[in-house]
């Protein structure tokens, strides 16, 4: 009970503390007040603490069981393991928005406490803006959909979760995609403070790099762990659905992955000013769409957040951001003005360039893909697409992104000549015999993928290799260069591994007998026998296969509690080149059991990959030295001219 | 000017690609999403998406493999036939979402049958 009148009250000190700290920010920007952007700047690092101290106590309501929340009896039970009541804190609607605001919070103080050498006014907008981000969050959680409201009346009990999410996996996929998503808040702060105080330069991508990189691997690994979930809890064979929640967290990714690679075009050549402007400010945009699709329930999905009362502030708060972003920009449009392009088409700006419009390409696929229902309900009957629309027309874009990732890293800055031709021999050499190989067992386009994606390795070799000939210290000093390229690596083998799964999938259903044998893309398997054991709360039914050596136990349990609620429980036997994945459909009263057995090749590369990739983003920046001390060292002045 | 023919040409033609893509692709694989009653007043051609709660009438035959049920929505009812695995959490009164074709016999054949998942975290099976 206290805690509930405690942890309201920590909120609504939020809201106070945060709109005081935008306004007075917003206005000490204006007048330049330096005691003024001080005061505002503290008042935000208190609204942090506000938010951590509701979380706190949240999460002690949740360990200690204290059932006169209603939040915590929706969310836990007394039966359920320790570790998944402490997740059921980002486990429901109004504790995972409480989550996203305490990572918001803690992300911006880190922002703002670093960022002295951006100049009092940038340092001013950018606290104004955060702090008016967070206290829109704090303003839902108080008023709108409060983690502590009480109950009139406390039960013995709570409600405890779904079989479905007792799993490892609930306890580490959420919390990353939603850090992932508040980390995004953090360049679009600053990009907008750059542009209203008329700071251009690329002071403001340097300060926030290691944000965006946060908020992109963040995301990368949360994109990951999600598939992971899906592959080996859901059990219908697959890792990625095209559904509208995985649809948004895709496009902010995708919008980071163009920013990543066009802000090195400003950092290197300061060129594509409001270009970089506008990728980061679409990134956040698109996280608040997706948020505002996701937890409204505006478009069918699988898995929507139960409707609730907070899509019509999110939609306004879109409206909000959208309005302020393009008058921002539209305003600011001649401030960031940067030199035209001068560089030609076949050179690492054009590359950079290209594949941004490629990656915006892709968006363009998926938000018409996830808006559509919205689109074609308002003009009619209600129309949804699935996988095959995605893969026709967002398949060949990703193949031509491989194709320029197999290229891109090779080419010069400036202008491409003979010697590039040279470089790329290998890559080429290696694009061809992996497609040509391919292509006999009929993989079609998957062949092509796979191919330009060992031409991308081959490419990244051949950089290491050129560097390590030079001097191998290189892949030290320049371990930033040489990290994204094992990020490359990463990228390439997840591609490879996607490339094949689905191409390569092979699914079949089938009711066996005790000892009958079935044979699928060359596995052999045979079902042995059946049993059963009566469990604390379920049945589990279980089938035993023999595959070669292994014994495989697909099985199903029934929870009585739940209206006979099954949960499948897939049997996964990993091959050097396939998982032999198998569903126990069901047990039959002769004795006899139904499987469906699929055989994924090399979905195990996507995972591996997903590993390469975050190591090479923390390889490439342990220890990075800051690059205006870089800058400074070789005399080179940081604020490049107009 | 020159610049802008170097960089606004190939964007233009990436832009034109694109969209040539996402039309091709929608007009060729989308499909409708109807309601019971929108299926009963007008059936569309092709393969639609009914969404409704399964009734307490659920047959399964084939170790499982093959499923009949009623869908409700509001006052209308559709009876459903499916071959495949099913869902974990499919059970009568949870919503699914049935993907097929309404054949002449008056009998919706799904070829993909999706429940809606439970809300995270929560027992209650999200209804609508």
């Amino acid at each position: 009970m206290i805690l509930g009148y405690l942890g309201a009250g920590a909120l609504l000190a939020g809201v106070v503390l945060g709109g005081f700290s935008a306004l007075l920010s917003f206005f000490a920007g204006w007048r330049r007040a330096d005691l003024f952007i001080q005061v505002g700047r503290r008042a935000f690092y208190a609204a942090a603490a506000m938010t951590a101290i509701a979380a706190v106590l949240l999460e002690i309501a949740l360990l200690t069981h204290d059932f006169s929340l209603a939040y915590v009896v929706e969310h836990s039970d007394l039966a359920t393991p320790m570790a998944l009541v402490a997740a059921g804190f980002y486990g429901g609607q109004e504790g995972s928005l409480l989550y996203w605001t305490l990572i918001l919070g803690v992300l911006g103080t880190a922002s703002l406490v670093t960022a002295a050498s951006l100049g009092g006014r940038v340092l001013a907008y950018a606290t104004g803006i955060l702090a008016s981000i967070l206290t829109f969050f704090l303003f839902v959680l108080a008023v709108v959909a409060s983690p502590f409201d009480l109950l009139s009346v406390t039960p013995p009990d709570g409600l405890g979760l779904n079989p479905v999410l007792r799993d490892g996996g609930m306890l580490i996929h959420p919390p990353v995609v939603l850090a992932g998503f508040a980390a995004f808040a953090i360049p679009f702060a600053f990009a907008c403070a750059a542009l209203i105080a008329g700071r251009t330069d690329a002071a403001w991508i340097r300060h926030t790099r290691r944000f965006a990189l946060l908020a992109w691997s963040l995301q990368s690994a949360g994109l990951l762990l999600g598939m992971w979930w899906a592959y080996h809890v859901l059990g219908w064979g697959g890792y990625w659905s095209w559904d509208p929640v995985e649809n948004v967290a895709l496009m902010p990714w995708l919008a980071t992955t163009a920013y990543l690679h066009s802000s090195q075009v400003q950092e290197k050549k300061g060129r594509l000013r409001n270009w970089n402007f506008g990728l980061v400010i679409l990134a956040f945009l698109l996280v608040v769409l997706g948020t505002f699709i996701v937890r409204s329930g505006v478009v069918p999905s699988v898995h929507t957040f139960a409707i609730s009362a907070i899509g019509p502030w999110f939609l306004g708060f879109l409206a909000v951001c959208v309005v302020f972003a393009g008058a921002v920009l539209a305003l600011r449009i001649g401030v960031a003005e940067s030199r035209p392009a001068e560089a030609p088409l076949l050179s690492r700006e054009g590359a950079f360039t290209l594949q941004n419009l490629l990656l915006l390409g892709v968006i363009a696929v998926v938000l018409w893909g996830t808006i559509l229902p919205l689109v074609s309900g308002m003009l009619g009957t209600e129309r949804v697409v699935d996988a095959p629309y995605y893969q026709r027309a967002a398949g060949p874009i990703l193949v031509a992104v491989l194709a320029l990732m197999a290229v891109g890293p090779l080419l010069p800055w400036r202008r491409a000549g003979k010697a590039t031709w040279k470089a790329l021999r290998w890559s080429i050499a290696a694009a061809a015999i992996v497609t040509a190989a391919l292509l006999t067992i009929g993989w079609g386009w998957g062949a092509i993928a796979i191919g330009l994606a060992a031409g991308g390795v081959a490419t990244v070799a051949t950089e290491y290799a050129r560097a390590a000939r030079r001097n191998p210290r290189l892949l030290v000093i320049k371990r930033r260069r040489y990290g994204a390229y094992l990020a490359h690596v990463g990228v390439l083998v997840v591609a490879i591994g996607i490339a094949a799964s689905q191409f390569g999938q092979q699914e079949k259903d089938m009711t066996l007998r005790p000892g009958e044998s079935v044979t699928v893309a060359g596995y052999t398997l045979t079902y042995t026998g059946s049993e059963q054991q009566q469990l604390a709360d379920h049945t589990e039914f279980i089938a035993a296969m023999r595959f070669g050596g292994t014994a495989l136990a697909p099985s199903r349990a029934t929870y009585a509690g739940l209206g006979g609620q099954a949960l499948t429980h897939v049997a996964i036997s990993t091959t050097p080149l396939a998982d032999v994945y198998v569903v126990l459909a069901g047990l039959n009263v002769d004795g006899s059991a139904s499987f469906r057995v699929l055989v994924n090749p090399l979905v195990t590369w996507i995972w591996a990959g997903g590993v390469i990739l975050i190591l090479g983003v923390v390889l490439g920046n342990v220890g990075e030295r800051e690059m205006a001390a870089e800058l400074a060292r070789r005399r080179i002045p940081i604020t490049l001219p107009a | 000017m020159s610049a802008l023919l170097r960089w606004g040409v190939p964007a233009a033609v990436v832009a034109a690609c694109v969209g040539y893509l996402i039309y091709s692709a929608s007009g060729g694989s989308s499909v409708y999403y109807v309601t019971v009653s929108q299926l009963r007043a007008h059936s569309p051609a092709g393969d639609v998406r009914v969404a409704g709660v399964v009734e307490n009438d659920v047959q399964k035959s084939d170790g499982g493999l093959h499923v009949t049920f009623t869908e409700k929505d509001g006052a209308d009812t559709l009876p459903v036939e499916y071959s495949g695995t099913l869902p974990d959490i499919f059970q009568p009164g949870i919503t699914v979402v049935a993907e097929g074709r309404l054949g002449k016999d008056g009998v919706f054949h799904a070829r993909t049958l999706l429940a809606k998942c439970p809300s995270r975290f929560s027992t209650q099976p999200y209804t609508q």
